[in-house]
Parts: C-alpha cells; sequence; structure tokens
C-alpha cells in the first residue's frame, strides 16, 4: 500500500510541477491540494525541499552537488520530494528527496 | 561460549550486517532512513565524520576528504591523506569507520561482542589481516573472516531446505554496484569449497546506468539541439551541463528500474541549453536497452566460461547459477547468462542481502570465548541488557543542552555546552524519523546546532556522545522534543475542542469531527474535504448546513455550542447540488477568536465567505428540531434501561430532564426558519444544557458500568468472531480498529463516547453473527416458520427460500449465506424508525 502511495504521489508531485513550469499552476493549485490532502489523511506527510538550505546532515535528502562543495549550499531542484508516515503516534522517513544542491 | 551469531557483508560499495536466530536470520535497517544497506564511503567534513550514504554525496566533489571503493587496497601500503585532518588514514581505519557504523543498525539492547566478516576470493593474507585488524579495531573481541561467494552459498544452501541440492559445482555470479565477481564453488559431502573465481573490480550496476546515457540519452540531446561538442561538454567536471548531467543519472537509472518490469518508458526531462529552452520527451524500448546492456553482461559471462574452462569443467557440470548482487535483477542479465551458458539460475535468496545472511548462518555456528564469566542463559540476557543499558566510561564529562521546545520556525537552534575531560569525545544527534544526523562531531565546550523542524508535529532528537573507540557513553544520552507548529510564547490555547458536524447517515443522525483540538494554540487554519450526502436541487427549500460547534469531541453535536453556522439554500446555487459531489471547507480561527470560513462547491464552482464572531449565537432551525428528536429517544431509551435495571435513582433523573425537554416540543416544532425572535436561541440553550446535564446522570458510576458494559461486549463479541465461518479476517480487522480507539474514549469520560462505541461493537456483532453458519441456518429456519404477512413480499421470498433450502442440503453454504441474506432483506421488520425524514447537515 505504501510503495503504491509512494508512487502516486511522486507522480502527482511531477505532474504538479510540469504543470508549474507551463506556466499553469494557479489553476491547478485547488485541485492538487485536494489530492495531496487525501494521502495527508493517511498519514503522509510531503515536503518539497526546493529553496531550502542543505547541510551534510539533511539524511532527508539524497543530493547531487553542482559546481563545488561550499558550508553553505541551497537546494536548486526537487526531483522527489522527502515523504514521511505518521502511523501510530510515530513518524518515519519512507521517501528520501533526491536533490540537486549548489553554492548559495 | 557463545555464538557469534552476527555476520557482515563488507563490500566495496555497500556493507550490510544480518543476524542468525534461531534457524532465521535477520538483515538489520539502518535506523537513520531505515535501509539495510550502508554505503561503503567515508567523509571527513570540516568539523564532522560522515559515515555512508550522506558521505558518498561528496564523493566526486571533495576527494580530497571522502573516500570510497577502499576495500580494493585493504593490506596494501597505500594511505589516503585527509586534507581536512591533515594527517594519513588506512584503508583497514576506513573500514574501521565503517563497521561501527555498522554495529550502530543494532538495537542498543543487543551486545555485539563478535562477528563473521566477508572477504573477496581474491584477498591475499595481507588483505584479510588486514580486514581482521578492522573488526578488532571496530570493538569485536573476536572476528571470523569468510569469502564472500562461500557466503553466498551458504544463504542458498541454507534457505530453501525443500530444494534438492545434489553434490559437484555451482557458480557464484556477483555482479554489484560497481564489482563484478564470479567463484566457481564445489560441494561435497564434507562441505563448500572454492575451486575457483575471477573477476573485475570496475564492472557493475553503474556501467549500465552509463550506457543508457551514451548510447540513447545523449545522442537524442544532440539530434535536437544539434550542439556539436555537447558530448565532450557533457562529461566536463564541473562544466556548463553539470546539473543536466546529474539530472540525466537519476533518470537513467530510473529508466533502468522500470524497464525490468516494463516493455517500455519514457524520459521526460527540460533543459535550457545554449539559451534555448528544450523538452526532452525520450522513449526507451526494452529491446534498446537489450543491445545495449548486452556488451556489458557479455564481459561478466566471458569471465563466466573462463573460470569453468580453467577447472576442465564444461557448462553442463554446473548445477546452477546463484545470483549475487543488485544488478541480478535486471532481466538482461538474467536472459543471456540462460541463453549464453543454459546453466539454470537461481535467485531463491535475496541477491542483495545473501552475503550478509550467508555470514550470519556461519557466525550461528561459531563460537567465541566471552569476557563475562559463563553464566545461565537467562542470567547471559541480563548481563547483555546490562552491558548495554550501564555505562562504563569515567564520568569526567558533562553535558548540557539548551533550547525551546515549542517553535513555529523550520529550525530551532540547540546550544551543548560541555564540561570536563572533552578531548578524544564526539557527539552525535540524529532525528528519529530518520531524516536528520549530524555524524560524529567533535565535543567542544560550546557548540550550536541547528536542528531541521517537520512542520505540525513534535520532532524528537537524541543526542549521543561517544569515546575515541566509538563508545557510546550511555549516560550523557540527552532527549530532546521540540513541538513544531506552536508559538515559543504564550499564545491563547483553545478552551474546547472546535468541531463540525456531519451526518452519520447509517445511523440517521449526526456526530461531530474535531476541526482543531482543545489546547491548540491560536490563530488555525485548516481545510477540510468532504462530499455532499444529499442532492439540493437548484431553487429547493433545501440547506446544506455547516455547522461550527465548541465544546467536547465526544460528545453529542447538542451538547455542543454552535460558534459559526452556514447555510447554502436551493435558491442560492447556480445548479443542482448532487449527492456525492466535493465541498471543500476552510476554517480559520483567529487570535481573537474570529471564525472565518471559505466553503467552496467544486460542483457549481460557487465560494461562500463566511465571517462569525463568537459572542454571536448561531442556531438553525431544521438542524435544532432534528437534534432535539434525536435527544428525545435517546433519553426515552435510556429511561427504559435504567427501568430494566431497577435504577431509579437514575431513572426519577433522566425522566426529569425529558420532561424539562418535552416542556419546549410545542414551541420548537412550530418556529419556522425566518422566525425573528428569540424563541430559538432559547429553545437551543435549552436543548444543549439538558443533553450535557444527560451526559453527566449518574456521574462516574454510570460511566464505570458503561465501561463494564463495554468490556463484557467486547469479550463476547471476540467470542462471536472466533467462530465465524465467514470473512473471519475481516472482521477482526474491523474489532481491532474499534479497539485501537478504546484509550481515547474511556478516557474522555464521556457518556455518549462510550455509547457509540458499545453501538458499533453491537453492530459488529450481528455482521459477525450473520457470517456464522450455524446462526444462518437458525434464522434460516425462523424465516421459513413466519406466514405471508411476515414479509414484505412473499412471492418474492418464496422461490429464494427453496434455493435456500436446496443449497443448504448440498452444504453449499456461501451459496447459502446469499439466499438467506436476501430473504431477511424481504422479511418485516419491527424495528421502528423515527428518522425517515432525516435531513441532517447534508454533509457526509
Amino acid at each position: 500500500m505504501t510503495v503504491q502511495s509512494l508512487t502516486i504521489i511522486n507522480q502527482l508531485f511531477e505532474m504538479q510541477h510540469k504543470i508549474n513550469e507551463l506556466g499553469h499552476g494557479a489553476g491547478f493549485e485547488r485541485n492538487f491540494n485536494r489530492l495531496f490532502s487525501v494521502f495527508e489523511t493517511d498519514g503522509f506527510i510531503l515536503q518539497n525541499p526546493t529553496g531550502e538550505s542543505y547541510t551534510d546532515a539533511r539524511t532527508d535528502c539524497e543530493a547531487s552537488i553542482v559546481g563545488t562543495s561550499s558550508p553553505k549550499m541551497k537546494i536548486i531542484k526537487t526531483l522527489k520530494p522527502v515523504i514521511y508516515k505518521k502511523e501510530n503516534g510515530t513518524v518515519q522517513l519512507v521517501q528520501k528527496a533526491v536533490v540537486l544542491v549548489e553554492k548559495n | 561460549m557463545r555464538a557469534v551469531n552476527f555476520g557482515i557483508d563488507l563490500g566495496t560499495t555497500n556493507s550490510l550486517i544480518a543476524k542468525y536466530d534461531n534457524n532465521k536470520v535477520q538483515v538489520y535497517k539502518n535506523p537513520i532512513g531505515q535501509k539495510e544497506t550502508l554505503a561503503s564511503v567515508v567523509a571527513y567534513r570540516s568539523e564532522r565524520i560522515l559515515v555512508g550514504d550522506k558521505a558518498r554525496e561528496y564523493l566526486a566533489k571533495d576527494a580530497m576528504n571522502v573516500f570510497g571503493g577502499f576495500k580494493r587496497k585493504m593490506g596494501t601500503d597505500e594511505k589516503y591523506y585527509v586534507v581536512n585532518l591533515d594527517e594519513n588514514v588506512t584503508p583497514a581505519e576506513l573500514s574501521t569507520l565503517i563497521l561501527r557504523e555498522l554495529k550502530k543498525f543494532v538495537p542498543p539492547t543487543e551486545n555485539v561482542e563478535a562477528a563473521v566478516i566477508t572477504i573477496p576470493a581474491s584477498f591475499d593474507s595481507m588483505q584479510s589481516n588486514a580486514t581482521l585488524k578492522a573488526g578488532l579495531d571496530a570493538g569485536f573481541k573476536e572476528v571470523f573472516l569468510l569469502l564472500e561467494p562461500i557466503a553466498a552459498s551458504l544463504a542458498f544452501f541454507n534457505a530453501s531446505s525443500t530444494v534438492e541440492k545434489p553434490n559437484g559445482y555451482w557458480l557464484v555470479y556477483d555482479l554489484g554496484g560497481g564489482t563484478f565477481d564470479v567463484a566457481l564453488i564445489k560441494s561435497t559431502d564434507e562441505g563448500l569449497k572454492i575451486a575457483d573465481h575471477e573477476g573485475n573490480n570496475f564492472l557493475g550496476g553503474v556501467d549500465f546506468d552509463f550506457a543508457i546515457i551514451d548510447k540513447i540519452i545523449i545522442p537524442e540531446i544532440i539530434r535536437q539541439t544539434g550542439i556539436e561538442n555537447f558530448e565532450e561538454e557533457f562529461r566536463v567536471k564541473y562544466g556548463k551541463y553539470e546539473m543536466l548531467y546529474y539530472q540525466v543519472m537519476y533518470y537513467a537509472e530510473e529508466a533502468k528500474k522500470e524497464l525490468s518490469q516494463a516493455p517500455a518508458t519514457v524520459i521526460e526531462f527540460g533543459a535550457i541549453l545554449n539559451n534555448t529552452n528544450y523538452d526532452f520527451h525520450i522513449t526507451i524500448t526494452r529491446e534498446n536497452i537489450d543491445k545495449i546492456f548486452t556488451p556489458i553482461v557479455n564481459e561478466t559471462i566471458k569471465l563466466l566460461h573462463k573460470v569453468v574452462a580453467n577447472n576442465g569443467l564444461t557448462v553442463s557440470d554446473i548445477n546452477q547459477i546463484i545470483l549475487v548482487g543488485g544488478s541480478t535483477f535486471l532481466p538482461q542479465v538474467r536472459e543471456q547468462l540462460t541463453v549464453q551458458t543454459g546453466i539454470p539460475l537461481n535467485y531463491s535468496v535475496d541477491p542483495t542481502t545473501s552475503i550478509a545472511a550467508g555470514a550470519a548462518f556461519y557466525a550461528g555456528n561459531k563460537y567465541f570465548e566471552p569476557d563475562a564469566p559463563a553464566v545461565t542463559s537467562i542470567e547471559e540476557k541480563i548481563v547483555d541488557d546490562l552491558l548495554a543499558t550501564v555505562d562504563f566510561s569515567p564520568a569526567d564529562v558533562q553535558v548540557d543542552v539548551n533550547y525551546t521546545n515549542s517553535s513555529r520556525d523550520k529550525e530551532e537552534v540547540l546550544l551543548i555546552t560541555s564540561n570536563g575531560e572533552l578531548d578524544n569525545k564526539y557527539y552525535r544527534i540524529s532525528r528519529s524519523d530518520g531524516g536528520f544526523d549530524t555524524g560524529f562531531i567533535t565535543l567542544k565546550s560550546k557548540k550550536t546546532e541547528f536542528l531541521p523542524l517537520i512542520p505540525g508535529i513534535n520532532n524528537l532528537f537524541v543526542l549521543s556522545v561517544y569515546d575515541g573507540d566509538s563508545n557510546e557513553i550511555t549516560s550523557l544520552k540527552k532527549e530532546i522534543a521540540i513541538q513544531q507548529g506552536m508559538y515559543n510564547i504564550d499564545g491563547q490555547p483553545l478552551p474546547h475542542d472546535i468541531c463540525f458536524e456531519v451526518d452519520d447517515v447509517e445511523n440517521k443522525t449526526t456526530k461531530l469531527e474535531v476541526i482543531f483540538a482543545r489546547n491548540s494554540l491560536l490563530p488555525q487554519k485548516r481545510t477540510l474535504y468532504r462530499e455532499i450526502s444529499k442532492t439540493v436541487k437548484k431553487g429547493s427549500q433545501d440547506t446544506i448546513v455547516i455547522n461550527i460547534l465548541e465544546g467536547d469531541k465526544n460528545s453529542r453535536p447538542s451538547s455542543n455550542l454552535t460558534i459559526g453556522c452556514i447555510q447554502i439554500e436551493g435558491k442560492d446555487l447556480q445548479s443542482d447540488l448532487i449527492k456525492g459531489s466535493d465541498i471543500e471547507i476552510q476554517i480559520q480561527l483567529t487570535d481573537s477568536r474570529v471564525l472565518r470560513t471559505v466553503v467552496f462547491l467544486v460542483m457549481t464552482q460557487q465560494e461562500f465567505k463566511n465571517v462569525f464572531s463568537v459572542s454571536e449565537k448561531q442556531v438553525n432551525i431544521e438542524r435544532l428540531k432534528e437534534q432535539f428528536i434525536q435527544l428525545e429517544n435517546e433519553l426515552i431509551a435510556t429511561v427504559r434501561q435504567f427501568q430494566f435495571n431497577a435504577n431509579t435513582v437514575w431513572e426519577i433523573q433522566a425522566i426529569a430532564l425529558l420532561e424539562e425537554l418535552q416542556s419546549v416540543k410545542f414551541n420548537l416544532l412550530k418556529l419556522k426558519e425566518k422566525d425573528k425572535s428569540d424563541e430559538k436561541y432559547v429553545i437551543a440553550e435549552r436543548v444543549t444544557r439538558i443533553s450535557q446535564e444527560y451526559d453527566k446522570l449518574g456521574g462516574n458510576e454510570r460511566i464505570a458500568a458503561l465501561i463494564e458494559e463495554y468490556l463484557y461486549a467486547k469479550d463476547t463479541l471476540l467470542q462471536v468472531i472466533n467462530m465465524a465461518d465467514f470473512e473471519k479476517e475481516e472482521l477482526m480487522k474491523m474489532y481491532h480498529k474499534i479497539e485501537q480507539a478504546e484509550t481515547a474514549f474511556i478516557h474522555s469520560k464521556n457518556v455518549s463516547a462510550i455509547d457509540n462505541k458499545l453501538r458499533q461493537l453491537s453492530d459488529l456483532h450481528w455482521k459477525a453473527l450473520s457470517n456464522n453458519i450455524g446462526f444462518l441456518i437458525t434464522r434460516f429456519i425462523e424465516y421459513k416458520g413466519y406466514n405471508t404477512d411476515g414479509f414484505k413480499d412473499y412471492t418474492a421470498a418464496k422461490p429464494i427460500i427453496k434455493m435456500a433450502d436446496s443449497a443448504l442440503e448440498k452444504e453449499a453454504y456461501p451459496e447459502f449465506r446469499r439466499h438467506v441474506f436476501s430473504i431477511s432483506s424481504l422479511v418485516k421488520t419491527s424495528r421502528a424508525n423515527n428518522y425517515t425524514d432525516f435531513k441532517g447537515t447534508g454533509i457526509g
């Protein structure tokens, strides 16, 4: 069930990303919020870390470093989002984000 | 003597740890990220040491401080100069760090004193001894070495005892992430022996990804863009296409995985090349990659044939090929092996974990002398537990942490202050969900760390302190909890739950759903998604009612105070609103307790905005009438129950409440929705007060009696479920669902909540009975005894009774059950239904 849910979440994330790139994001925002809320009800917590700072302590991301590495880096592109699952009162990381990072 | 039990696959690319226990092997997962594999990479960052996947990210970018693939150099005099440390490290020292990290995969209650570590068949004595030393330096009291192909064979030979494994020759084909090995194994009655082996240290899974990039993606990019020197530029380190390079690497790996299961896949990505925006859609078929993967697979098969031929054998002399390593999942590998060798393949054991599993099997039969004196098994366990929890390190270090325990920010700062002997001490902070891990950081008198927080939850961190040998000083462990989403100053907490009323159509009543829980700090905002539970025609008098209430989420709606009421009538609609269509309700409660709502009807695409001041009362008359009737019926049923139990005191109190309620019935029924008087507020207040008093009636004694009744009903239900002949699993699931919520509603000490659960148990009880053949037969005999008046439609029932008789005679019970269900739907029921015209809120 979790694997199927992750596949669907990733596909939705990708679709949202493509629609945003085409400049039609606003028209679909409500629909995407609705779809993601279904998974939130099932205990999934979804995070798009694009724009956030990146450190080597972030085990929620699998990063590829573009350019030279530096103590101050930020996430410039997210290919897969971070997904946590809340179950029986505890939260567990179920999918690491796949991201590209570069010097801030 | 004690069994070693722990087996470690210390791999070139990835490492794993497993444990043998009672004929089974458990492969441990990394508590950070829950993966079974640990990347065999060590990074010496400016102040911290990272081991594993995170270290691998820096491999290409910080080659002066990050090291992988050092297994190949074990036992050589090669040293790696670490710029950040300004000193040299040996491959054995790096392996020690990997082994120490693997030990952390094992729960602290288990004491890992000794281990079996696997080594490649090609390792000489120097390399073997270096591995042994790495194990001892990692804190193992004793280390046993085992050849990797033997480990894989052991996993295979021990896994399926039912499959015949004749003596003779076997091949272990190990194609990992970056290396390839093939070993010829000879099995005899005396055991397993490696007859010969071959390998290539630079051939593995990553070569398949590069093949997709080189042969498919790059040519397609060049075809579409016409950039002449693209291929050359693409490979330049820190070049202008570097971002695209990493994207493409990811997509190539994903495509490889997808094509293992599907005949075709599409890679889609956008890129700006030479100031032009390109959108690439590259379709890759299984056929395409068959062609480009074959040369790589052929390389491995060449080595396979070589090892067979060198030993004077032919492929027909080999029993099976045992597949090891993640890349053996590729269909091209399996197909080519079968086509080109004709030897049957065996992948019955997970190729990614088989070496660790085999090492653990071997460890189950290896023994060592532990330091502690021999004790009985029970005491041994106690000693183990103590070893894991008692701190043997000198208490010469003190560590304190300072932080704020609630935050609205995305990260919070942690101040660590330490005193005492800090030399050669490290700390490490990890978040319990696995999304954050600092690695080992040198302990200093003052340090700060920024802790990232997941929104809306209580983020739990653990700070652990280690000595120079990576042994944890358990007495210094600190647990840190930071609730994200709350102000770090005292905000205004909600004194009661804020709920909204939804229909419980099955029971023809309404129930509460919590929006903001009691004690949440204001402001709060949330969007709820629900379905319309009744059709409202455009222009009709029908209404959708969104009632927002303040009170106890476990109580009945009528016991709560309505703080917001939105009514959407048929005349407000632009088109019909069909049952089942979606409604979105955005609710916001400000610091000053102003309630704002935005209701969006998806079907009509209409938005309704409202602002309520909590000081104003909100009453919908139709809803009030239904609440009144529901409360009246409950009171009548309760009076009867008290009478039955001869509980005179409670009976008198309940009758008094019922009479008080009924005294306003006439006035309420004649009220119209447009009534301008205060009458509706007066009645609504009385209904709320009586409902609350009814909940309190009998006090704790009544609650205790209801809990007792609930527990008894639960026990009885379990017995009935265990006797069910159909759908037992489904029934058990429903039972556990009720049971899971038990603590919450029992602690709520709310009569209405416990009553509600009792009703759920009762419903499930009947459902369980209707899945019991004995009960169904009794029911059927009863129905057969009815005369025509007992049925709604006797003509329809008659042939079904005949079919049920025949099914029963043939003992075709599933069919019989279906017929009994059909008959029961045709039987007249005596159950009174007071809510035939139940309107509810219109929200399900």
